[in-house]
């Protein structure tokens, strides 16, 4: 890699941060997001030989496209077989994978620096969580720590929540999930104490999963949080426990935490992304909606022609994400949602609709390991 | 025995209109459904092959055929394996292909086999299931099966084809491009992954694509469904991203070194990998793998996942009638 190579990476992070800021400033962006879009894929097809291909494939001549949309998206399934990145091998600072298949293969997004991958989820989580708050919340997670899961991207994210969006008086070690175990009892004794001195709002951060075990271990009994608190849950269920809808399980965490509906939010991200997502719901925004940060854009495409549907129409997901500045800033996923006012509607994976006889499906083939 | 496919020979000879009633059903190509009907509906078997069928069968009083849509012939097998089990057979065809099992059934003389569409099987009392298709299909039939009904399920699988180093290559790929029309792809014996020696990728590739869109002038690929295309475009866009994609009127090839697993439908992905990294892969998808097609069939069967088919390129669409297709279970 280049020095010159380096030096155009980081002025794309700068421009990427800048948007952040202005966000975090309340101020109006710095230039326009199909400027930077496109400049980010003519910076990944000269430098990632797999997303030149992809162009070519397309028919796509990166360099005179005029709009983010007409530039290929990278599908979330070629982190798993291909390297995914700009930079040299060996120049990554860290590697986030994602969870297996049956083939063993797990999908990896390479950074060669995380600064602007956390300063997007900083600003943008604190935004999504605790804008409301006039203090610190204590928060906890019902989740692994770092130690157990050092290339979990979202591990990763939920450290850096802990570290700058907590109150650090409210305890030691705020992670209760250690080798497959909720520690119920200490995160019993750490809401107790404060309840009892008083303490601020909690703020819980949690898989679906772990909530779904979580609440089974409590059976009938409650878990009342401080006045405040708020629910942060991620992720899905396949193969790690009983499966639960969505609704069924907001409902059991209202009434186990004793928080409000409002105060249950949902986020939604990837490994292979650099931004995530939320229910706006804190913010006066219906629940099922999720908003994005400026810096990000979700667009449902026509799963066949990969185009944009119409307003309102369902498709997959194809994510533009500016953070992305050095593997793939479009990535095209498989799940599906439809724009609505205030922002998408997260729908799931398509059912396999099919018959296939005896062929065996993709999701079949590939379920998670 | 004997009824069964004295019943198929009678269906291939004068099938009447059960082509048209399959090209509709089946989204098959009028030549496809023709092609499956000459050349895959396993008329031939020879008494050895019909006693391994029979020796491979259960005893019940009564066997109950759940089929799944696609692949048209496999009914023949089906309802062999349950005639040779039981005295009674009750048979409920997938509902988008009910067509090949109700003409097969109608020209058997042997009382006691019947298509019951309506029959559901959790209405089963005794005896046995025999069901045919995805996981997920098994796993509901298992779960509200009557109490002493035994399941058997023959699930979702796929092939693999293997050339080995010195095969021709040209001739090789002819022979994968033979495997793969038959059904479109559809059935397990079907090879989604041609595994080629590291030199040979790119030749095999262009070969192979060759030698699609030479057979789809002869017998087109059906339509593709709304979700089979979405699934095809998305292994486009992955492969071309990690290797190279040949994109012909009615197929895919991808080319890569590392395994991307095609959705049906003509599309096959060729991995250019050693010896030692053929085995690894295979044995990492052993338990999806229902049939191995290989150029020297006697260099892979040590190895070769030891429940699956294993012939010679060319062959794979055409398993002896000598028991399930699928032995995994």
């Amino acid at each position: 890699m280049s020095c010159i190579h380096i030096s155009e990476a980081d002025a794309l992070h700068a421009r990427a941060q800048s948007f952040v800021k202005a966000y975090e400033q309340r101020a109006p962006m710095p230039e326009a997001f199909d400027s930077l879009a496109i400049d980010l894929a003519r910076y990944q097809a000269a430098h990632c030989a797999g997303y030149a291909r992809l162009c070519a494939a397309k028919n796509v001549h990166i360099a005179t496209i005029s709009t983010a949309a007409e530039a290929p998206a990278v599908p979330t399934d070629a982190f798993k077989v291909a390297r995914v990145a700009t930079f040299a091998e060996g120049q990554a600072r860290v590697t986030f994978r994602t969870s297996g298949t049956t083939l063993g293969d797990r999908g990896s997004h390479e950074l060669r620096t995380t600064a602007t991958v956390d300063a997007g989820a900083l600003a943008f989580g604190r935004a999504a969580l605790t804008a409301d708050l006039e203090a610190r919340p204590a928060v906890v997670v019902v989740g692994p720590p770092p130690s157990e899961a050092p290339d979990s991207s979202l591990t990763h994210m939920l450290a850096l929540f802990v570290r700058e969006l907590g109150d650090p008086s409210c305890g030691d070690d705020p992670w209760f999930l250690r080798e497959g175990i909720i520690d119920l009892a200490r995160l019993d004794e750490r809401v107790s104490r404060l309840l009892q001195r008083g303490g601020p709002p909690v703020l819980l951060l949690a898989t679906s999963f772990a909530l779904v075990h979580f609440l089974d271990g409590l059976g009938e009994a409650t878990f009342a949080l401080p006045p405040g608190s708020r629910v942060m849950q991620t992720g899905g269920f396949k193969g790690r426990s009983r499966e639960v809808s969505a609704s069924e399980l907001a409902a059991e965490i209202e009434r186990v935490f004793g928080v409000d509906a409002a105060h249950l939010i949902s986020e939604y991200g990837m490994t292979e992304l650099s931004s995530q997502f939320y229910d706006a719901t804190l913010r006066g925004g219906a629940p099922g909606v999720m908003m994005e940060p400026p810096w990000a854009r979700v667009v449902p495409v026509d799963p066949e022609t990969l185009e944009p549907v119409r307003e309102g129409e369902i498709g997959i997901a194809r994510i533009e994400d500016l953070l992305n500045v050095e593997s793939a800033f479009a990535v095209q996923t498989a799940d599906r949602v439809r724009r609505v006012s205030g922002g998408f509607e997260l729908l799931g994976r398509a059912p396999g609709g099919t018959p296939r006889g005896c062929s065996i499906g993709i999701d079949e083939l590939l379920g998670g390991a | 025995m004997n009824d069964v496919i004295d019943a198929a020979r009678h269906l291939a000879r004068a099938p009447g209109t059960l082509i048209s009633e399959l090209t509709h059903a089946t989204g098959l190509s009028h030549e496809g459904v023709v092609l499956g009907l000459a050349e895959h509906l396993e008329t031939d078997a020879t008494a050895d092959e019909i006693a391994a069928l029979v020796t491979h069968a259960s005893e019940a009083p009564h066997v109950h055929v759940v089929l799944s849509a696609n692949v048209f012939v496999a009914a023949l097998r089906a309802i062999a394996l349950a005639v040779a089990a039981a005295p009674e057979v009750t048979i409920r065809a997938s509902s988008r292909e009910p067509h090949f099992a109700r003409a097969l059934v109608a020209r058997m003389t042997m009382p006691g086999v019947r298509v019951t569409p309506e029959a559901r099987p959790e209405g089963v009392k005794r005896g046995e299931i025999h069901v045919y298709g995805r996981n997920e299909t098994i796993a509901a039939v298992t779960a509200t099966a009557a109490a002493g009904v035994t399941v058997r399920g023959h699930g979702a699988g796929m092939g693999v084809a293997i050339v080995s180093a010195g095969a021709d290559v040209v001739a090789s790929a002819s022979a994968v491009a033979r495997d793969v029309i038959a059904f479109d792809q559809r059935g397990c014996l079907s090879p989604r992954l041609v595994f080629v020696p590291p030199a040979a990728g790119p030749e095999f590739a262009a070969a192979l694509s060759g030698a699609l869109e030479a057979l789809g002038r002869i017998v087109p690929r059906g339509a593709l469904q709304a979700d089979e295309a979405a699934e095809a475009e998305r292994y486009a866009s992955t492969v071309a991203f990690a290797g190279h994609l040949l994109r012909g009127a009615g197929h895919l090839v991808g080319f890569a070194t590392s395994v991307v697993v095609p959705p049906p439908g003509r599309h096959l992905h060729v991995v250019a990998a050693d010896d030692l990294a053929v085995r690894s892969s295979v044995a990492k998808l052993a338990r999806s793998i229902v049939a191995v097609g290989a150029s020297h069939p006697e260099a892979v069967a040590r190895w070769a996942p030891p429940h699956a088919r294993l012939s010679r390129l060319g062959t794979m669409q055409q398993p002896r009638l000598d028991g399930p297709v699928d032995r995994r279970t």
